[in-house]
């Protein structure tokens, strides 16, 4: 699983690199000039790297790095699913954000997101929400002055 | 001496003394609040200050961007979500100290190294202004360059001991290096990678890139989990390590105090900036383990991790005000804003404040570490109530912090945009940590990008590539391949052996 991902992930970079150095290659020198002394080189250690990867046998010895480690505590399934599911109320927070704007948005996905994803209780949901709203009309629309665009919703309605 | 007294006077007035307690104030709120950082609200806050006297308008101006820097660690460690740019290096073992339950030592650790750091600072500005010069005329683009490289391959050399956790290392970095090349260029104004599309003119924005990638795969494992941040740790364990952390502090004085020097340094260095000094320091950090088993706890809760960032984050304020003050040349974008705040105040940098105005550069020391003293006091006296928070079940935080991320972000350009760059940053970040790509060489690639960019340029426009063969440079040049094999020199038996 591993080694197929690190392939995609390898093939991603290389192909971000080429594109670099193939686009820098056409400007003049004081554009390119950077891209290009960083693209040629990633492009090479990800190929050595992928090489590496799938002649030079496994990684016995990589030693401790420095990173964060995700939980294995999870079935995998269940791991998988849920990371899915994180990753749509993201998402659907953005579009939520794009056609209404961060003001309607903000408590919107509040509620959704307490009642359908956390199964906490209607009250209690409604009240965090609103605790939620307060906070940010208060710090950032009262207090740090923030300008928050209206939604597209709201644009082609003409509000 | 007697300026110094008369500095701390000047401070200590009441109406200077409510205005940095004013300061302060909001320099918490915005250190804890993510993406908005302290420079931004130095800009908010500059036109507040036209009526004020200098010695109280640097009161306001600087105790709040300290305190900004001092707050932005306790989102970092209770949430994953760095509260500040700065405060980047902190989540790598403050957050995994706080899944372990272990959130007050290592808010308390912060804190205290914080402390320590912002007083080592203002210790350095106070003594170093008259002597600090030719340090920095010393170093040319080629210098500057090279010691923007450096900062780079500490953080490759954290990626593992295989040649294959290095190649990814450095890989990530270049990539970094890669991305901040997006939009116009500076020297010709050309335009690049921006796909036609007029938000990436500007380049990519550091808050969107780095809340994303360090933010959301954190909140998307702690969906995974299903659990609080801090587990099935009782409630009790959470709260009682803050004295812990505190001894922490001064159980690793020496290197809480060499992180601080880095910090000095990296903000004496024109343009280098704090998240610099924060990854140098815990690169040095990381490298100060004796050996392979030590050095395995790091990234996955070393309170070591959490003192040297922090305390690299305040001195580094002391540093970048050195060349402010001194030439008029501003250290990071912070003191860009400040230098604006001098000339409003009719204050021109240079000789004149060390002579003439010399009591209100002092007053600029005493507020530094006053307002770090006070902040930490009053922050130790509610951390057993924040490292609760890490008691909360993760479904109700999770939306919360999602909420704070994407504000944060958008503030960056007032964009949807970016908010679709935190989103796929996020994703990005949660596939690096998947396969094992370390993300700390990416983000500081993408930090110092413009600055290497910048310093390459001029260096080879001016020197041709015989810049490489200054003294300076080839010092410089060594001391960097240090960095990047000594640590396979001194595990040689645990990697020797090894597949690569």
């Amino acid at each position: 699983m591993h080694t197929k991902g690190n392939l995609l992930f390898s093939l991603f970079l290389i192909g971000v690199a080429g594109y670099a150095a193939f686009s820098a290659s056409h400007w003049s020198f004081k554009t390119g000039f950077f891209p290009l002394v960083v693209a040629i080189p990633l492009i090479i250690l990800t190929l050595v790297h992928l090489v590496l990867e799938f002649f030079g046998g496994t990684e016995k010895a990589s030693g401790p790095a420095v990173e964060a480690e995700f939980t294995t505590e999870v079935a995998p399934e269940v791991a998988r699913r849920r990371v899915i599911e994180t990753f749509s109320w993201i998402a659907g927070f953005i579009v939520l954000v794009f056609l209404l704007g961060f003001p309607v948005a903000v408590p919107l996905f509040m509620i959704s997101y307490l009642t359908m994803q956390s199964r906490i209780g209607w009250l209690q949901s409604m009240i965090l929400t609103a605790g939620a709203w307060g906070f940010f009309y208060y710090v950032f629309q009262r207090l740090l002055n923030l300008q928050f665009e209206a939604g597209m919703i709201q644009t082609w309605m003409g509000w | 001496m007697e300026a110094f007294i008369d500095g701390l006077f000047l401070v200590l007035q009441w109406k200077a003394f409510s205005l940095m307690m004013v300061g302060m104030g909001l320099g918490f709120v915005v250190g804890l609040l993510p993406g908005i950082g302290g420079a931004a609200t130095l800009a908010l806050m500059i036109p507040f200050v036209f009526k004020m006297s200098p010695v109280e308008a640097f009161a306001f101006l600087l105790g709040m961007h300290s305190v900004a820097a001092t707050t932005g660690d306790i989102t970092s460690i209770l949430f994953g979500v760095p509260g500040e740019g700065l405060s980047a290096a902190t989540v790598v073992d403050g957050y995994p100290m706080a899944k372990r339950g272990e959130a007050g030592r290592a808010l308390g650790a912060a804190l205290m190294s914080s402390l320590v750091g912002a007083l080592v600072g203002a210790l350095t500005l106070a003594l170093a202004i008259p002597i600090v010069r030719p340090l920095v005329l010393t170093f040319g683009s080629p210098e500057l360059f090279m010691l923007s490289i450096i900062g780079i391959a500490c953080i490759t050399s954290l990626s593992g001991l295989s040649l294959r956790a290095q190649l990814r290392g450095f890989a990530t970095g270049l990539l970094g290096l890669l991305l901040s090349t997006i939009g116009q260029e500076r020297q010709s104004g050309s335009l690049r990678f921006d796909m036609g599309l007029m938000y990436l003119w500007e380049g990519l924005d550091l808050v969107p890139v780095l809340v994303g990638i360090f933010a959301i795969p954190e909140l998307v494992d702690l969906a995974v989990r299903g659990t609080s941040i801090a587990g099935d740790k009782p409630a009790a364990n959470l709260s009682s390590g803050v004295m812990e952390g505190i001894k922490d502090t001064f159980r690793h004085f020496w290197l809480v105090f060499r992180c601080s020097a880095i910090g000095v340094f990296v903000g004496i260095m024109p343009g280098a900036g704090g998240g610099v000094a924060q990854w140098m320091a815990y690169a040095h950090a990381v490298q100060s383990a004796k050996d392979t088993k030590e050095r395995e706890g790091f990234g996955k809760g070393d309170v070591r991790g959490v003192l040297g960032p922090g305390a690299a984050n305040n001195s580094k304020e002391g540093g970048d005000l050195i060349p402010t003050i001194a030439f008029g040349v501003p250290g990071s974008g912070a003191m860009a804003i400040l230098l604006g705040a001098f000339m409003i105040m009719g204050l021109v940098p240079g000789p004149d404040m060390l002579t003439k105005h010399l009591t209100v550069t002092y007053s600029m020391v005493w507020t530094l570490a006053i307002a770090n003293i006070i902040t930490v006091l009053l922050s130790l006296a509610v951390l057993n109530h924040l490292a609760k928070l890490t008691n909360i079940r993760g479904g109700l935080i999770i939306p919360f912090v999602l909420l704070l991320v994407f504000v944060g972000s958008y503030t960056a350009n007032n964009h949807i945009a970016d908010l679709i760059v935190t989103f796929c940053f996020g994703l990005l970040g949660y596939i690096m940590v998947r396969l094992g790509w370390p993300r700390p060489p990416l983000v500081l690639g993408f930090v110092l990008g413009k600055l290497v960019e910048t310093y390459l340029f001029i260096s080879v426009s001016r020197y041709g590539f015989s810049w490489l063969s200054q003294p300076l440079v080839l010092l410089l040049i060594a001391v960097m391949v240090v960095v990047v094999v000594y640590p396979f020199v001194r595990e040689k038996p645990a990697w020797a052996g090894g597949g690569d």
